[in-house]
């Protein structure tokens, strides 16, 4: 998985992890947009550039089994990585690829991940990364959610 | 950031998303609805897709096992054969077909009553490479990581035998010490 550089083009190898304990202190609603915090009871993954320790995105993840299916409870990615002068790209894809990866290893063929983007940015999300919509629920399955696992998989 | 900018900014695709439910009512709607939809689309899978699916599903758990500490031995190896051989062939004896091996030999080895080989798991390697072309990124290696790593799961499970076995035997004739200034 890597993400790129938007002012060079060169990409970075990323690794996608559990959030620790001693990281909450540094996820600031000002750098991070949602009260990070409040989520310590779900699976929280932050992103990194290899060997480094500043997270430049988020995802808060719960496991629906029943149902086969990892619904995306929060996503972002940190305040000078969006917008115009973001300083890389493909962070929220690789996210969501992770998010991906873990409902395929867990469902297979029956895995589907999901999300409900405000109603203002849902048509991004369906159309980069290929998503149903159901009501107000955005969603990936087979075979779209392999295709999506294989463009951010550069391991 | 202004306040303007910051509202911009939160309905901006790269902002991120907010999908909490605010009621267990709201979301066991929204649960059922996206199950029906999502059982409709189900049966327009394809029989490939779903192999696809399986063989990206035992990738990953390779994957997330090798990189696991080691930890109480379980026969993973033979576990993972069954499962890929499982996702492509109707019959086990068609997959001991295509690697040139009898039938029994492949059972022997999916039941852990012989250790595989490397012949076995050469021919493994260049099976799986096949099929991966068309699945996702592969490392064929992966087969004899699974191997090895299962390998020293029992060895170090059992390491409270084999010390004791072994330690009497063992002697460090030339101790660090020796080079102390």
């Amino acid at each position: 998985m890597v993400i790129i550089e938007t002012a060079t083009g060169n990409s970075h190898p990323v690794e996608i992890k559990l959030v620790d304990d001693s990281d909450y202190q540094k996820l600031t609603k000002a750098r991070y947009f949602f009260d990070w915090k409040a989520e310590k009871q779900f699976e929280v993954y932050k992103l990194c550039i290899f060997g480094s320790n500043e997270i430049l995105g988020l995802i808060s993840l719960e496991r629906i089994p029943d149902e086969w299916r990892i619904h995306i409870r929060l996503l972002t990615v940190s305040v000078e990585n969006q917008g115009k002068h973001k300083l890389f790209d493909n962070i929220a894809g690789n996210l969501i690829a992770h998010a991906a990866k873990i409902a395929v290893a867990a469902y297979a063929e029956l895995a589907c991940v999901s999300l409900r983007p405000k109603t203002e940015i849902a048509k991004h999300y369906i159309e980069t990364y290929n998503m149903q919509v159901t009501g107000l629920t955005l969603s990936i399955e087979v075979p779209e959610i392999l295709n999506l696992t294989n463009r951010f998989d550069h391991d | 950031m202004t306040r303007a900018e910051n509202k911009d900014s939160n309905n901006h695709p790269e902002f991120g998303v907010d999908s909490r439910y605010t009621s267990k009512k709201e979301s066991q709607s929204e649960a059922t609805a996206l199950m029906e939809a999502r059982l409709a689309r189900m049966k327009n899978v394809s029989k490939d897709d779903i192999i696809r699916a399986k063989l990206m599903q035992l990738k990953l758990n390779m994957e997330a096992f090798i990189k696991q500490p080691i930890h109480e031995p379980h026969n993973y190896f033979s576990e993972f054969l069954q499962s890929y051989i499982d996702a492509i062939y109707s019959k086990r004896s068609i997959f001991a077909m295509d690697l040139d091996i009898t039938p029994s030999k492949l059972s022997q080895v999916i039941n852990n009553h012989r250790e595989p080989q490397d012949e076995f798991l050469l021919k493994l390697m260049i099976h799986s490479e096949k099929i991966y072309a068309n699945v996702c990124p592969f490392q064929k290696e992966i087969w004899y990581q699974v191997y090895f790593h299962e390998k020293l799961c029992k060895m170090m499970s059992t390491q409270k035998e084999w010390t004791s076995k072994f330690e009497n035997v063992v002697s460090v004739s030339e101790p660090i010490t020796k080079y102390e200034k």
